[in-house]
């Protein structure tokens, strides 16, 4: 019988702390006299995992916010959440912000941004997803959602790494095969490679812990150089990377800043914070109420910033030429 | 009021959802006694072949079936690999994971989403078109995990069951039967990894999409929950197996929900989880205690 009473408090215990953890998202987070902040709208933010572009992703949009005139506390709350590479903890996030009726939900990452729209089904709550390179695969490309893709420049990468090493044959890349947006990238870099004198040796893996003997393996197949596509797993693990390359003398070419800044030689690429900031905008709108997120097109980037890192070209007896120079923004000046 | 509500609803959904793969689990942690790793595959393996059915159009009750018969087949070659080739169970498990994650790219792709005007099992519920979705995905979610949980007590009680239960605790009996051991370990893999890909089948439809990570962790989502169920359920007679990892399942769910709504820094998510799994575990042990000494 003492038992059965034990059993009964520690259920009560357990569903106390349920309650009181989810009474607490009534206020929101920032919230202290929930009354007042009651009207204020919620962004439920949803990014995948934890890495430099992704959480450029977000403070871009951040940004977009402010920058639309828009005041945290006054004119709107955030509510973020981070899935730590989980989808199973990204689907949730998503229904707690659907719970929560949030005003408007933003994904960063293809998985977190499907979890938001699929929560934000019956509700209809806008999303607006970020770093989602083909959206029409994602099947965010109608309803009510937008966003951004950040399809890679690809041609311009391949014409930089000519200009930067005219001699070079072959360009290895190391990617996911499980990441859609990674296999889209390789199957254009293997189409374009060729055209500009490449030939693209590609070797692609299915976990984090695999990338470094990818990486092995890549090297001993002596290839010129590396080049990298936006791909979370082994973007991941850039720095154990760059210390094989390094060591081996072969140039490592980043996809975005945050890569070149880490050390990478050059990136024609995307730079996330812009991005974001776009993203910012549009969630500005919407919030306004000057525009609905299903009547807005999403966006693709036009516009590609080179940079180079003239510290890691130098370590690779590498000259910088004057176009590229003239042109580029050197990370390793800024810092 | 509402919202909380709704947090809570949502979160036993998904409880009920993830039970099913759950079951699978106890049905080779606790009852075979094998601890089996293809459930990492055969979870997004169930998911994967709904998917692709729902695109093409198939009825989104048939692709349950489908998904019930492939995860049986993942369940099966497991078996066969440890069973009839006498490989060690952990590897069987893994070997079956690893070949799975490549098929499951070939069934489906990397990511596959299923466009909003495709109907799933939560959006055409007969007499209930009128209720939010959130309640339908509950209801339908409750219906499944608790029809299977009886469906599993009623085969327990079953001769066939019944050597499945005496296979884990002990091989000889079943020899002495004149039973094939064996044999009697595959079908419980069949049945263990037919569930989980089940499990999957409904996730996906709930999501509206498959991506081929979302097997990751699911073995140790699956043992958690088990461990959880069974852990504080364990002096209750009254209180069948089945149902105490169902409830291990939303608990478990529970945990993230308010590791998620505590509105911590969000890197923090997942330390938060393990204390509150912690805690669950470890009132769980003294209410164990407290019966030992009454």
């Amino acid at each position: 019988m003492k038992m059965k009473k034990l059993m009964v408090m520690a259920m009560t215990m357990v569903m106390a702390a349920a309650l009181a953890g989810c009474g607490g998202t009534g206020n929101g987070d920032a919230a202290e006299g929930d009354s007042a902040n009651k009207d204020i709208p919620v962004i439920g933010i949803s990014q995948f995992a934890q890495h430099a572009s992704l959480d450029n992703c977000r403070i871009g949009f951040l940004e977009g916010l402010e920058a639309s005139g828009l005041k945290e506390g006054k004119d709107y709350i955030i509510d973020y959440q981070n899935a730590g590479f989980d989808p199973n903890v990204a689907q949730q996030i998503a229904q707690s912000f659907s719970a929560k009726n949030v005003s408007l939900m933003c994904g960063i990452a293809t998985i977190s941004a499907t979890s938001c729209y699929a929560a934000a089904e019956d509700k209809d709550i806008p999303v607006i997803f970020n770093a989602i390179t083909d959206p029409v695969e994602a099947k965010l490309d109608s309803g009510n959602v937008t966003g951004i893709s950040d399809k890679l420049p690809i041609e311009e990468q391949l014409k930089l790494i000519r200009k930067i090493q005219p001699e070079a044959k072959s360009i290895g890349i190391l990617y996911t095969t499980s990441e859609p947006n990674s296999v889209a990238a390789i199957r254009e870099y293997e189409e374009k490679g060729p055209s500009y004198g490449f030939k693209v040796e590609t070797i692609g893996v299915t976990q984090q812990s695999e990338v470094i003997q990818a990486a092995e393996n890549l090297i001993a197949k002596k290839v010129d150089c590396f080049t990298n596509i936006t791909d979370n797993t082994v973007v991941g693990v850039l720095p154990s990377i760059l210390e094989k390359t390094n060591d081996a003398g072969i140039p490592v070419y980043g996809s975005e800043i945050e890569q070149v800044k880490l050390g990478c030689v050059a990136s024609a690429g995307i730079e996330y914070v812009a991005l974001g900031r776009k993203t910012g905008e549009m969630a500005a709108k919407i919030l306004k109420g000057e525009a609905k997120a299903s009547e807005m097109p999403y966006e693709t980037v036009k516009d590609f910033e080179t940079y180079i890192n003239s510290e890691a070209l130098a370590a690779m007896n590498i000259e910088v030429p004057a176009d590229v120079a003239e042109t580029a923004m050197d990370v390793a000046k800024e810092a | 009021m509402n919202e909380f509500l709704e947090l809570c609803v949502g979160t036993i959904t998904q409880g009920f959802i993830y039970a099913l793969l759950s079951y699978g689990v106890y049905i080779t942690y606790k009852i075979l006694d094998f601890p089996d790793l293809t459930v990492d595959g055969s979870f997004p393996l169930g998911a994967a072949v709904t998917g692709v059915l729902l695109v093409k159009g198939v009825n989104p009750y048939l692709t349950l079936l489908a998904a019930l018969a492939v995860g049986a087949m993942a369940g099966f070659m497991t078996g066969y690999i440890h069973v009839r080739l006498k490989v060690r169970d952990l590897l069987a498990g893994i070997i079956t994971m690893t070949a799975l994650f490549s098929i499951n790219l070939q069934i489906a792709g990397s990511n596959l989403a299923v466009d909003r005007g495709i109907d799933t099992i939560f959006s055409v519920v007969p007499g209930m078109q009128d209720i939010p979705l959130l309640y339908r995905k509950f209801v339908v979610s409750l219906v499944l995990a608790v029809g299977m949980k009886f469906v599993l007590d009623w085969y327990m009680k079953t001769k066939n069951g019944l050597l499945l239960r005496a296979v884990g605790d002990n091989e000889t009996l079943v020899t002495t039967l004149a039973k094939d051991k064996g044999t009697v370990k595959i079908i419980g893999l069949v049945i263990a990894n037919a569930l989980v890909a089940l499990s999957g089948a409904v996730v996906c439809q709930e999501q509206r999409a498959f991506s081929s990570t979302m097997g990751t962790g699911q073995v140790v989502f699956g043992l958690a929950t088990v461990i959880i169920g069974t852990t504080l359920f364990r002096k209750m007679s009254f209180f069948k197996a089945t149902s105490a990892v169902l409830i291990g399942s939303i608990l478990y769910k529970f945990c993230i929900q308010i590791a998620i709504s505590l509105g911590l820094p969000a890197n923090l998510l997942k330390l938060v989880t393990a204390v509150l799994f912690l805690i669950v575990l470890v009132l769980g042990n003294r209410q164990k205690g407290g019966a030992d000494h009454a």
